[in-house]
């Protein structure tokens, strides 16, 4: 996948783009509002994560010049600003989603893969990993092709699991992605043990066995 | 100015001191008018007396001649001469076949040897309705007077004043919110131009304060947040590096709990200062019996089965719904954090309160600085110590009233709308 990360602070620009290649992706860079300009015209990406405030420029301007090309690329804001404002205008512009900084990468990865889904395959998607099969469309979850019931926090977090398979999660950054904006309004996140072991038990029961525990409090979802 | 002094209108102020002022007039003016007239009566009546009696004493000196007119003439003649004496009297009077009241002259004089005693009368209740009558009438003129002046006077007043008050009328309407300029009307009364010219100086600062004070906290949020996210991106990168084992895990997970402390002091103080600066101003009426179930199951998605709801009728508020949720959210996840485990939270809705309550050992021990910013009862709990300030902030915004009771082990918080 071809991703074009226009973020100004080249620390969080290289944080971003060493994440989201691991996952195989090809990641290109624009540090202020010309390159993007330039790169957005110049090429094609299946991915743009866009800063809002680049230095010398608007996001929501690369955004229009973007979707005045009638390029086919999924778009992701990332902002500091929590301003509703700017989030329905980027989101009326033709944005796909809307993130606040700080944010996880972990949860930039997963709101990738989603924004996919929905723009290069209508929604309907068959997420495989080995037995597990995952309808995103339906919400359900099968394993061996036979369906396994779950929460709809737990088929939140087994999707989470799988788009970042093989990274570390710590319950911080699982809290944060199941419960948003909620997610505030509790100060320790001990709860999610909870969670996390029924769904491990819950896929345990019906043989896959990839929830790993990592360096003790944090997970890790990956083949043997 | 002395708190709770009774405040009146201008208008009516004015209206009332004009008022006062003219009844004390027009009674003192009357009063006055009331002796002076009957003064001038009485020497008039005086007089007239006197110069019948002149005439008399002339008549009888002339020709010796006595002659009676009763009531209003009376001549006797006497041994001694006594004092003359001008006095009021009530006699019968024939011709009119009543009692009536007579201003009486009596003189005594000594005409060609012979002494007389001479009683001169004049009916007095002719004078008198005259005194009436004219006491009435100005009494009457003056009373219109006054009328026509106070209306004349009020609506003079209203014109003169028109310009305060309408200019009154729009700074009660300002908004710190609202970009648009006053519409001050323009009067040529000096004091009223002057007060215009302060009135904008005075606005056009405080919008400007106001506006940097939006952009400082803008700035802060935004400053502050993109090197929280690179803290925290590269965290997330070296966890998932090689060559990490579990102590400095720990440690780095530790540092992302506090990241998420601070972006939540962030997120909450800029919602504060969103309250304070009246930015929700969106109100619906909202059923706050559906809104708390919502955030009940929103909850239990979390904490399962730890939340208790009693619902004795309907209330409905009138208020923004992110700012309604944020209220229930912020008392739930307070008594959340408090409540010892395992054990309920009660939320009830009675007429036009919402409780929420939790168990607890003893009541606490500063309920007035529990709405306050950064106060933290227990250091135990981790909290940003910005919930149940924010609670009294959209309190305040709606003029409701949160407070905080302790009864049968239970802490209670309740809000009245």
């Amino acid at each position: 996948m071809k991703i074009l990360i226009a973020e100004d602070e080249i620390e969080l620009q290289k944080s971003m783009a060493t994440y989201l290649e691991r996952d195989g992706n090809i990641c290109e860079t624009a540090s202020d509002f010309n390159e993007a300009m330039y790169k957005v015209d110049l090429y094609v990406y299946d991915v743009l994560v866009l800063d809002i405030n680049l230095i010398t420029g608007s996001g929501l301007d690369v955004l229009r010049e973007l979707k005045n090309n009638h390029k086919d690329t999924a778009t992701i804001i990332i902002s500091a600003n929590n301003s509703l404002d700017d989030k329905l205008e980027g989101l009326d512009l033709g944005a796909d989603d809307y993130l606040t900084k700080p944010f996880h990468l972990a949860e930039l990865n997963s709101r990738i893969k989603a924004v996919l889904r929905r723009s290069k395959f209508g929604g309907d998607e068959t997420i495989t990993f080995n037995e597990i099969h995952i309808n995103t469309r339906s919400r359900t979850a099968y394993i061996d092709n036979k369906p396994i019931s779950l929460t709809r926090k737990e088929y939140d977090l087994l999707l989470f699991f799988i788009t970042n398979k093989g990274r570390v999660l710590s319950k911080e950054i699982i809290a944060e992605h199941l419960w948003g904006d909620s997610s505030d309004m509790v100060d320790n996140f001990d709860f999610i043990y909870v969670h996390i072991n029924n769904l491990r038990k819950k896929l345990t029961d019906a043989g896959a066995k990839y929830i790993r525990t990592a360096y003790g409090t944090g997970y890790k979802f990956m083949e043997d | 100015m002395a708190a709770g002094t009774k405040k009146v209108s201008l208008i009516r102020k004015t209206s009332k001191t004009f008022l006062r002022i003219s009844l004390v007039l027009m009674l003192v003016s009357t009063i006055a008018l009331y002796f002076y007239v009957r003064y001038l009566l009485q020497k008039e009546v005086e007089e007239e007396l006197r110069s019948t009696e002149a005439r008399i004493e002339s008549v009888i000196s002339g020709n010796g001649l006595i002659y009676q007119l009763p009531p209003v003439v009376e001549i006797k003649n006497v041994s001694v001469l006594g004092t003359e004496r001008l006095k009021d009297t009530v006699i019968f009077d024939p011709s009119q076949n009543e009692m009536e009241e007579f201003r009486e002259l009596s003189t005594y004089s000594e005409i060609n040897g012979e002494k007389y005693n001479i009683k001169v009368r004049a009916l007095i209740v002719e004078s008198d309705y005259i005194l009436m009558a004219i006491v009435a009438s100005y009494f009457i003129i003056i009373a219109l007077v006054f009328i026509f002046l106070f209306y004349l006077n009020k609506s003079g007043n209203q014109r003169l004043w028109h310009a305060f008050f309408r200019n009154l009328e729009e700074m009660k309407g300002f908004s710190l919110n609202s970009e648009k300029p006053m519409q001050l009307v323009e009067s040529e009364i000096l004091e009223f131009s002057e007060l215009n010219t302060e009135i904008v100086t005075l606005t056009d600062k405080v919008r400007s304060d106001y506006k940097n004070l939006k952009q400082y906290t803008e700035d802060v949020s935004h400053e502050m947040q993109t090197p929280l996210a690179i803290i925290q991106a590269k965290i997330e990168n070296i966890i998932n590096g090689d060559n990490l084992n579990d102590i400095q895990y720990e440690h780095l997970t530790s540092i992302q709990q506090d990241i998420y402390r601070l972006t939540q002091m962030n997120k909450r103080l800029t919602l504060l200062t969103k309250i304070e600066n009246q930015q929700f101003a969106n109100p619906e009426v909202l059923k706050l019996n559906l809104l708390v179930k919502k955030r009940i199951e929103n909850f239990n998605e979390i904490f399962p089965a730890k939340i208790e709801f009693q619902e004795a009728n309907i209330l409905e508020v009138l208020m923004d719904h992110y700012l309604a949720e944020v209220l229930c959210d912020n008392l739930i996840s307070n008594a959340l954090k408090h409540s010892a485990e395992n054990k309920t939270i009660s939320i009830s809705i009675g007429d036009k309160t919402l409780m929420v309550s939790n168990n607890g050992e003893v009541a606490l021990q500063n309920p007035e600085k529990l709405f306050t910013r950064f106060y933290r009862e227990s250091s135990h709990v981790k909290s940003t110590g910005l919930g149940l300030a924010i609670v009294q902030k959209i309190c305040d915004l709606y003029g409701y009233k949160p407070s905080y009771s302790f009864a049968d082990h239970k802490h209670m918080f309740k809000v009245e709308f």
